[in-house]
């Protein structure tokens, strides 16, 4: 396959300020001048530098590069402020950053072409799903040195019409519409995201896909994976769980990136440190 | 969590696949916590030789290479598949007995191998219509975790490192090894049958302690003298009990003589003196097997043989290669005094085999 005919990069992830910094560990006594608090979404940064810099490592011209825009809605100018110094401050890189208004987020991230827009905010995640924007969960993650993603095997599994019947078991229409709607949006990143992977080796990557599936049989996870094969995007990374509880599995595979797609049916999930 | 939603949820899949107007529609794994968990990885579970010498001759990307390419090839089933076979055998049952009860058998594939060996795999289960709807592919990195996140009763591999790690994590494990005769035919059907040794796997090393610094007399003196302070407990005593609890629900159905599970417990130790703390010890914790076969100090092949169980459970590596040369299924479990004068196993795994 020519790699590069098919590289369309950047890979454009976009965050929201507050899963970047932690403003609610910030009291009165704060010293104003210090840089904000980091959150989740700061070692989720370091390891995408890392895939950045391994890629240009191998090739210099390289243009298939994660890129990471910020976007801050509904902020004080001093906030604002405190956000470009505090990224300067912890070595960020940022390519852009966009305050606006909480209406815009989704034209924002629509005109920014972006490949995926990572929250650790639900609602916001299906919103961007619903507009088809590709949306996922930012997750309670430690490892920096490896970027991890979990794909949803019961979303890419799952034949349209299986997924409609899922209304028989207590999804609701919004939730179903969200498996469908990640369905469309993933197949883009998924693309992007396997030839990425592909410059790296099967050892010693800084990148890890994964698929989970959280309900759908083997059968349903195999299918996935054959999907995701067509699809240029290999695996190294696959866990089918067949109903049971997510949470343990997740809190060793410790993954960055969680395509989300229903698990919140699953009061068990712990996306909140 | 809402489980009456995740019960249907699960068999969704399978609807694509199978026939719509078949009767039989696969049954719900049950939840980790309330199972026995028996996590067993692809190469206890089939044969991958030939794949192996590939890995070990050739390296990584041949032997990712060489599993895609055969992708639709079902493996041949490996030590540990009779042993599955007949633990899918007793849920049936249990399904029977106890329809709406959770405390059943879940086989996990827990396996370091990459993804790309996944589609393999799973058309492996399916041709031979195992009910294994878990796996973890780990891509390479550590079982560990994933064994606690599933509640592991037990977990079988063939490698010897990964079983150790387990063991020293408190994880009830064992290193399977092929029988040197093929005798999966001629094993059971109907009924699962585990034999285990006493000390070192079902109770602690501490009497084999004195067996090795003091002699034999030693140990049968110190024995009877003792033979009314029970023991401590070994890797495996979590997963007799285990075996016990589903063996009274077989016996609450007035299904004591057609049981479909048997244990044994095959001991060096001898009946006429060291034998009675054993036997003692288990009845202190509530537990039995169904026969007790003392050979002070005979080699276990021979009785095995005539056993046949599905698998057999030992801490010396030189009782588990006597009943494999002579068919039985054997399983190392690297625990206590024995390992520290071990030799090396005969086929000795290459770090990060994927497994």
């Amino acid at each position: 396959m020519d790699d590069e005919k098919n590289c369309t990069g950047p890979l454009i992830i976009a965050l929201q300020y507050n899963d970047l910094f932690d403003l609610d560990s910030m009291s009165a006594s704060t010293n104003t001048d210090d840089a904000l608090p980091k959150g989740r979404a700061v070692t989720f940064i370091k390891a995408v530098q890392i895939v950045n810099e391994r890629l240009v490592e191998q090739k210099e011209t390289e243009s298939l590069l994660f890129e990471v825009i910020l976007i801050a809605k509904e902020c004080s100018e001093e906030i604002k402020m405190k956000i470009v110094e505090s990224v300067k401050y912890y070595g960020l890189e940022i390519g852009k950053f966009f305050f606006c208004k909480k209406e815009e987020l989704i034209n924002t991230l629509q005109s920014n072409k972006v490949k995926l827009f990572l929250s650790t905010d639900r609602d916001d995640v299906c919103e961007a799903l619903h507009t088809g924007i590709p949306a996922a969960l930012l997750y309670d993650q430690c490892d920096d040195h490896v970027l991890k993603v979990i794909i949803s095997g019961d979303s890419i599994g799952f034949t349209e019409d299986s997924l409609d019947s899922l209304s028989d078991f207590g999804f609701s229409e919004t939730q179903i519409e969200t498996f469908k709607a990640a369905k469309i949006c993933m197949k883009e990143f998924a693309v992007l995201i396997g030839q990425m992977r592909r410059r790296f080796g099967r050892e010693n990557s800084p990148l890890c896909i994964c698929v989970l599936t959280a309900w759908g049989s083997t059968n349903v996870c195999a299918s996935a994976l054959k999907t995701l094969r067509g699809w240029g995007l290999d695996v190294d990374e696959a866990f089918c769980l067949a109903g049971a509880p997510c949470s343990p599995i997740l809190a060793v595979v410790k993954p960055h990136i969680l395509w989300d797609c229903g698990l919140h049916n699953m009061r068990d999930l712990a996306t909140q440190s | 969590m809402n489980k009456p939603l995740m019960k249907e949820m699960h068999t969704f899949g399978e609807q694509e696949t199978s026939n719509q107007s078949s009767p039989s529609k696969k049954p719900t794994p049950p939840k980790p916590q309330n199972a026995i968990t028996i996590a067993v990885s692809s190469r206890a579970l089939f044969n991958m030789d030939r794949e192996q010498d590939i890995y070990e001759q050739q390296g990584m990307e041949d032997y990712l290479k060489y599993q895609i390419q055969h992708e639709i090839e079902p493996f041949a089933p490996g030590p540990a598949f009779p042993f599955i076979k007949a633990v899918e055998a007793v849920n049936i049952r249990l399904r029977e007995l106890y329809p709406d009860s959770e405390e059943l058998f879940d086989v996990v594939l827990m396996t370091s191998n990459h993804a790309h060996v996944g589609l393999r795999l799973i058309n492996s289960i399916n041709h031979y219509q195992l009910f294994i709807e878990r796996f973890c592919m780990t891509g390479g990195n550590s079982l560990i975790g994933y064994l606690k996140a599933y509640h592991a009763n037990l977990y079988l591999s063939a490698d010897s490192m990964k079983v150790r790690e387990a063991i020293e994590e408190g994880i009830a494990a064992a290193t399977v090894f092929s029988p040197g005769k093929i005798t999966c035919c001629e094993l059971s059907e109907t009924q699962l049958r585990v034999a285990f040794d006493g000390d070192a796997v079902l109770f602690s090393d501490e009497s084999e302690i004195i067996y090795k610094a003091h002699g034999l007399d030693k140990f049968y003196e110190h024995e009877k003298a003792h033979e009314n302070k029970p023991l401590d407990h070994g890797p495996l005593k979590g997963f007799l009990e285990a075996l016990g609890k589903l063996q009274q629900k077989f016996y609450a159905k007035g299904q004591r003589l057609d049981c479909p599970i048997r244990t044994y417990l095959v001991t060096a130790r001898s009946a006429a003196s060291s034998g009675t703390r054993a036997l003692k010890t288990l009845r202190s914790w509530g537990l039995e097997t169904d026969e007790a076969l003392f050979l002070a100090g005979a080699p276990k092949g021979p009785m095995l043989e005539k056993i046949r169980p599905h698998i057999f459970f030992d801490d010396q590596m030189f009782h588990v290669k006597g009943a494999a040369e002579l068919g039985t299924v054997a399983a190392h479990v690297p625990y206590g005094i024995a390992q520290k004068s071990q030799s090396k196993t005969a086929r000795d795994v290459k770090k990060d085999m994927p497994e």
